[in-house]
């Protein structure tokens, strides 16, 4: 299937591949499909592309190639979202990327208070909301491979 | 908005199961009870409002940002 994005044109994408999210995204109500898609320029970042929206787009990563030993109770979202045959190891984690202009370099941020959660079982996707204060909405990615 | 005035211990029940109590007031602060199915969301507004804010920030990015970014990225990788 075929679908219009702003950033990248016309993509063809697997329709099995394509996410929903139950809850919406929030900043953006009324969207509910997704595509998760990694463009070869821009590994490890990936794309968080809406099906219905083509301006909208986010940019995301696997906070485990910068933060290892991030954790989130995935049993405890599993549970409240009455996932029954879901169990953590199905689940994937990609946090929200920004780039800050800082005064002489630029800064790339991670929003770890608010990851989104992929279950590959039923192709749902909630963004999470943890409020550990050591998780903040923007975690300096670059400092932390120092 | 509508607008309720409690005491200490009075409770409010929103649809049919989700029961808001005030516990305590002092000053300033109130804490308040939730009890609520474990399928809503409950979240002080502030959180909310950093992921809402940094998916707006992160979907006006463009493919060019990104590339300068993982420049970045690979620069500090390399340095390790």
């Amino acid at each position: 299937m075929k679908i219009n994005t702003r950033k990248f044109g016309e993509i063809d994408i697997d329709e099995d591949k394509i996410l929903t999210m139950p809850e919406g995204l929030p900043g953006f109500p009324g969207f509910e499909q997704f595509v998760l898609f990694e463009d070869k320029k821009t590994a490890p970042f990936c794309w968080f592309q809406s099906i219905e929206a083509p301006n909208l787009s986010l940019v995301v990563m696997n906070p485990s190639v910068f933060k290892p030993d991030y954790q989130l109770d995935l049993q405890g979202l599993i549970d409240s979202r009455g996932w029954k045959d879901t169990t953590p190891e199905n689940l994937l984690i990609f946090v929200v990327i920004n780039i800050q202009e800082g005064r002489q370099e630029k800064s790339i941020t991670a929003n770890l208070m608010g990851p989104l959660v992929i279950n590959l079982e039923n192709r749902e996707v909630i963004q999470m909301a943890i409020s550990d204060p050591d998780y903040s909405h923007q975690y300096d990615v670059l400092e932390s491979l120092k | 908005m509508l607008v309720l005035s409690r005491k200490t211990k009075e409770r409010i029940l929103i649809g049919k199961d989700i029961v808001i109590s005030v516990l305590e007031i002092e000053g300033s602060n109130v804490k308040i009870g939730i009890e609520a199915p474990r399928d809503i969301s409950i979240l002080r507004m502030e959180v909310f409002e950093k992921i809402q804010n940094e998916n707006i920030a992160s979907a006006s990015k463009e493919p060019e940002d990104i590339s300068q970014a993982m420049d970045l990225f690979k620069k500090k990788l390399s340095k390790e």
